[in-house]
């Protein structure tokens, strides 16, 4: 389970001076349940699941992920989350099992222990093939389907996923699709950042739009297009956007 | 503690990364082990064979005689390495020098045979070009036919006048080097080897260090290990070590790179070096000894330049304030010579060159040894924790 209550951060830039990146946010996703960060590019979603994902310390506010607060066990948040972005590479001159190999130590899978869920991944993810090839040769298909392996090698509970389409061609994002979908029929806590409508249509339990780093809306698909009386998700998304104050005018 | 660390799987998985890397191959164990001493080796090759072609080698003098001096002109004539060529005039021989007919020449006086012949001093004239690698041996070939000369004349004088043959010297002087063959080996050793190493340790771990820290930012796989349970202490020590080792291995590739053909077999090596090459065990553990808080110490440095980086190109453009802040000084060690005052050994990358220089100049000494490894080690780990805190600041890891 994730609640995060009154996140903030903010950073200092020389051209802009103070800039508030996310604005008290608040969130709630349950297990099973795929909570989807609805937003533009530069709304706030990737500083949200950093801070989620103890990459960032937020200035204000706090979160719990699977019960550990994330500013005093850190550790044990990271160790009870998978996290998976369009943008995160492989290390090109590791195999593809050396990668997933790695990713277990770093979670304290050892010996006998590891080796089984290696194998066991390889071989749910059809990664048999390539897995002694190296990372930089792989195709994007089968460098995602590694990325997957690696993020659940050590059965997170919660699976953050930031933009985890992103760049990817059709066939490619419906592998990372299916997976999603399938975190949710295993009973993990998703939270999923995008700004593509069909893709939240598709998964999302519930949707926070995300504007300027506030939450605009929250609700159901559904929901969000009976509160704008749009049929379509993408003018449901736009309306909120526009009547949305900008809180830093 | 450290194996069953994550900072030991961080460790593990770079090294096997690293080692992967070709570049990191061919700058840290091809080039030092094959490349240097195929370069060396090639260059004291041809500087030997030039050395020895230019003793063999016959050199055109002119002489200008402008009166006779059948003695000395007789003992030109019968020196092989010399063939002369007579001028009537000093132009006429200037211009043949400037157009390398002749290599140097040699006027004689009007009045120097009679002087020579009244016991006094005949007046020469040598003319040459510095300029011209051949006309300076001329001269040089000249200088030595005109001392042999003066000195049987001498003998002569010393004869006809019945002195002593003390008479023409008032001192005796016998020197005596007390170095043994394999000591003077060693302190050559110590005028570039020190100064090597600490290039070796510094420079080796670049491309390591840039791959490790700027290059995971560029590639993207940075997010992923920081969202790992790794601590950032974890990471931090996993790839200070990595590029720690790497430049160890440089160091001693280095080492084995230069010692090892002077070492084993390469005799006209040890001739260019001028004696026996060796060093004995405690002196290369000594050195091995201080060398690691040197590459501990640089690996942080360039550790800090990584992290601060947005990637391996912005990282490249800091190396030169790097390089400065490492061969300066060294460099200045050079200057210092080894028996130097015991401040030097606060003062980092130079202690550590010149207590390499003491060990190989038989000058070891124990408390500047100590001051220069315990202050080094301090350095190091002042720059490590700077390096730790740098990978703490999320506005430097996430800098864009």
């Amino acid at each position: 389970m994730i609640i995060a209550e009154n996140l903030t951060k903010t950073f200092r830039d020389r051209k802009r001076g103070l800039v508030r990146a996310v604005n008290n946010l608040s969130l709630t996703c349950h297990p099973g349940q795929i909570f989807g960060l609805l937003g533009a590019n530069g709304a706030g979603k990737t500083t949200t699941l950093r801070m989620l994902g103890t990459l960032l310390e937020p200035t204000h506010g706090n979160a719990t992920i699977a019960g550990y607060d994330i500013r005093k066990n850190p550790q044990e948040v990271r160790r009870s989350i998978g996290f998976l972005s369009g943008s995160t590479a492989l290390y090109g001159r590791l195999t593809a099992r050396e990668m997933i190999q790695y990713f277990g130590q770093l979670n304290n899978l050892r010996g006998t222990d590891l080796s089984t869920r290696v194998d066991e991944l390889i071989e749910r993810l059809k990664i048999g093939e390539f897995e002694n090839g190296r990372c930089d040769k792989l195709s994007t298909g089968q460098k995602q389907r590694v990325s997957i392996a690696r993020s659940i090698v050590h059965r997170p509970p919660v699976m953050i996923f930031d933009e985890p389409t992103s760049g990817l061609d059709v066939m490619t994002s419906q592998t990372i699709m299916a997976f999603i979908e399938q975190c949710r029929i295993d009973n993990l806590t998703v939270v999923f950042s995008t700004h593509i409508m069909s893709e939240v249509e598709r998964l999302c339990d519930r949707v926070a739009i995300v504007h300027h780093g506030v939450i605009a809306a929250e609700g159901s698909v559904d929901e969000l297009r009976q509160l704008t009386g749009e049929a379509v998700m993408e003018n449901a998304f736009l309306k909120i956007v526009h009547e949305m104050k900008d809180p830093h005018v | 503690m450290f194996s069953r660390s994550l900072s030991y799987v961080v460790f593990r998985k770079e090294l096997r990364e690293t080692l992967r890397d070709k570049r990191v191959l061919l700058g840290v164990i091809v080039s030092p082990l094959l490349v240097t001493p195929l370069i060396l080796g090639t260059i004291f090759f041809f500087a030997g064979k030039k050395q020895m072609q230019k003793g063999e080698a016959i050199l055109d003098i002119g002489i200008v005689e402008q009166a006779a001096f059948p003695e000395l002109v007789q003992q030109l004539d019968d020196n092989a390495t010399i063939k002369t060529k007579h001028f009537d005039t000093r132009e006429e021989a200037i211009t043949a020098v400037e157009k390398r007919i002749v290599r140097a020449v040699l006027v004689v006086s009007e009045t120097a045979r009679s002087d020579f012949q009244n016991d006094q001093s005949a007046g020469l004239e040598m003319i040459f070009t510095f300029a011209n690698e051949t006309s300076q041996s001329a001269k040089s070939r000249l200088q030595n036919v005109i001392k042999e000369f003066d000195k049987s004349a001498l003998a002569k004088r010393i004869q006809t006048m019945a002195l002593p043959e003390s008479f023409a010297k008032p001192t005796s002087l016998s020197i005596n080097n007390i170095a043994t063959s394999e000591s003077t080996g060693s302190f050559v050793l110590g005028l570039f080897l020190p100064y090597l190493i600490v290039i070796s340790a510094a420079f080796g771990g670049i491309q390591t260090a840039f791959d490790l820290c700027a290059g995971e930012k560029e590639r993207s796989t940075m997010e992923t290990l920081l969202v790992s349970p790794a601590s950032r202490s974890d990471i931090v020590q996993g790839k200070l070590f990595t590029i720690f080792t790497i430049s160890l291995i440089a160091s001693l590739c280095a080492i084995t790179g230069i010692v090892g053909p002077l070492a084993f077999g390469l005799d006209f090596l040890k001739d260019s070096v001028g004696n026996q090459i060796s060093i004995n065990l405690t002196s290369v553990l000594a050195m091995l000894l201080i060398v690691v808080p040197l590459a501990l110490f640089t690996s942080s440095l360039l550790l800090v330049i990584s992290s601060f980086a947005r990637n391996q190109k912005e990282a490249q453009t800091y190396i030169l304030p790097f390089i400065s802040i490492i061969l300066l000084p060294a460099m200045l060690s050079t200057i210092f010579g080894a028996e130097t005052q015991l401040y030097t050994a606060f003062i980092p990358v130079m202690n550590i060159s010149l207590t390499m220089k003491q060990i190989l100049g038989d000058l070891f000494d124990p408390l500047y040894f100590a001051i220069s490894l315990g202050s080094s080690f301090l350095y190091a780990y002042i720059v490590m924790r700077i390096a730790t805190a740098f990978f703490q600041r999320e506005n430097i890891l996430f800098r864009t």
